[in-house]
């Protein structure tokens, strides 16, 4: 469904600070494929690249060189015709509620917004449908009316995946979409994205430096350091087995799960 | 009264009026923390965690709420000290480390310059003196190049590097207590851990109490001798950390224990 095909990127300065562009490749030489109805995380520190590669992959990013090709259509051509095709179902959701919406909207303005871009609706058809949408997603036909600062974090992202499956999309990229939140509201969207996707057949690429939440949610992984693909694997939950440096670096980084298991600062 | 405890709070409570009506905030909060103990304040959203911490620092606007209670910094009462006196204490005998480190520093100014104008605010150094004073803790922290952290701006640093510059300045302050409200929830996981092993060099080391906010109980599993529960105001369940993690009273520290859990099993 998706190739990524030797992508490179790098960040270079203009203008001004050309002079001090010694930040280097961001990616270098990436390449992997996902598969409808798959989850795949995309786990690695900061500054590992993750979110470049996620919005190349969205089309909002040219990388540098490289193709990207999502059901059958290269999204980087001339003229941008590929990205035309498909534009619809990639969607995606990032890790900041708050400002992936507009906070002057209702949520059921929100919501409708793919739909109004991409399907003729009557305003009782759209009314119904970011209804529909809203209990998809656990929340209530009537928070349609609120606006983004009457909700909490974990309802707002409700909200944003609810605009993320309007148009009943194949791929959605989950940039962090749980590190804001708490604890309790983490486990319950975890729960939500795990079931949308056998509900709807969505695929994901779940980019986070969570390792527990890779081991949850995902069915392959791949390790990202320094702007490359480092480590791949099938089976999400041999992670801390890996001896590659970068993996057990994440893993050693977890922290216990009850006070008498705490080590020794190394 | 004399007291042994770095921090003792006792009946503190927050109310805010609100056309005529008067809202509780905080109902009565009681805490004491001894010295080079962490105690973990957890709870959802909304519970007034942030508020009791603002309080604390005697932050909150008396004009729109009202804040009853006591606050003892190794016994001194802090609630009705004179905003000049309070001045001295945050920083030099509370300090801060906030959950974006983004909005704890000026942008326009480097963060040697901020640093020194931090540490010259509450000393007698001379310039020179605090800027190799600032260096030198900023090694202690782990980060590199001192030089050239001094030199940097705040966008210039990643997040963790720059809770660390603040974690940096309390150790060269010394105060008996750090409120550090979420110090890693904007960071990822490497980072978390680094920032962490340093507040916990600065509670070896230097003895600082700290009152640590978070949601994540893998920290407060990691760090706290003993934890404070929130919800809605009120503190429900205050125990030692052993014990909360084998025998929680409260259901909703059941549930924070059981969201973990839950995440584990599926793994």
């Amino acid at each position: 469904m998706l190739q990524v095909h030797q992508v490179s990127h790098s960040y270079g300065g203009s203008g001004w600070r050309k002079s001090k562009a010694a930040a280097g490749k961001v990616l270098d030489n990436v390449s992997f494929d996902l598969e409808p109805g798959c989850c795949l995380g995309l786990l690695g520190t900061s500054g590992a690249g993750k979110s470049t590669l996620g919005k190349i992959v969205l089309g909002l990013q040219k990388p540098a060189s490289g193709q990207v090709t999502f059901e059958g259509f290269e999204l980087y051509t001339k003229g941008r015709q590929g990205i035309r095709k498909v534009r619809r179902d990639l969607q995606a959701v990032f890790q900041d509620c708050y400002s992936a919406v507009n906070p002057l909207m209702t949520a059921d303005h929100i919501i409708g917004e793919p739909l109004r871009n991409y399907e003729r609706l009557s305003p009782a058809e759209l009314k119904r449908r970011t209804g529909e949408l809203l209990e998809q997603v656990g929340l209530a036909a009537e928070d349609g009316s609120k606006r983004p600062s009457q909700f909490s974090g974990g309802q707002l992202q409700r909200v944003n995946i609810a605009r993320a499956i309007a148009l009943k999309p194949k791929l959605i990229v989950l940039d962090e979409p749980i590190s804001s939140l708490d604890m309790v509201h983490q486990t319950l969207i975890l729960d939500l994205l795990s079931e949308l996707k056998d509900s709807i057949g969505l695929s994901y690429l779940f980019i986070t430096h969570d390792i527990q939440a890779v081991m949850t949610i995902c069915d392959r992984v791949a390790v990202m350091d320094k702007g490359q693909i480092v480590y791949h694997t099938d089976s999400p939950s041999s992670l801390p087995s890996a001896e590659h440096e970068a993996v057990q670096r994440l893993v050693s980084a977890v922290l216990p799960q009850h006070p008498s298991l705490r080590t020794s600062w190394v | 009264m004399t007291s042994t405890h770095t921090l003792e709070v006792r009946g503190l409570q927050v109310r805010v009026n609100d056309g005529g009506k008067s809202l509780p905030l905080l109902k009565a909060i009681d805490l004491t923390i001894e010295k080079g103990q962490v105690l973990g304040l957890v709870g959802e959203s909304g519970s007034g965690k942030s508020i009791t911490c603002s309080a604390i620092l005697q932050l909150l606007n008396r004009r729109g709420l009202e804040v009853e209670g006591s606050v003892r910094l190794n016994g001194r009462q802090l609630t009705k000290l004179p905003n000049r006196e309070i001045r001295m204490i945050r920083g030099r005998e509370i300090g801060t480390i906030m959950q974006n480190p983004m909005n704890a520093f000026t942008p326009v100014y480097t963060v040697g310059s901020q640093f020194v104008e931090t540490l010259r605010t509450h000393s007698k150094l001379s310039k020179m003196q605090a800027r190799a004073q600032a260096a030198a803790s900023l090694a202690e922290v782990g980060l590199s190049e001192p030089a050239r952290v001094m030199k940097s701006y705040p966008h210039q640093l990643s997040g963790g590097m720059l809770q660390r510059v603040m974690i940096a300045i309390s150790m060269c302050l010394q105060p008996a207590l750090v409120i550090a409200d979420e110090p890693t929830t904007a960071l990822d996981s490497v980072n978390q851990l680094q920032v962490l092993r340093q507040l916990d060099k600065l509670r070896t080391e230097y003895g600082t109490s700290i009152l640590l906010v978070s949601h994540d109980l893998g920290v407060i599993a990691r760090m706290a001798d003993t934890v404070a529960v929130m919800k809605a105001g009120e503190i429900v369940e205050h125990a030692d950390v052993h014990d909360l993690f084998d025998r929680p009273q409260h259901d909703y520290t059941r549930m924070l224990l059981q969201a973990r859990l839950r995440g584990r099993k599926d793994a």
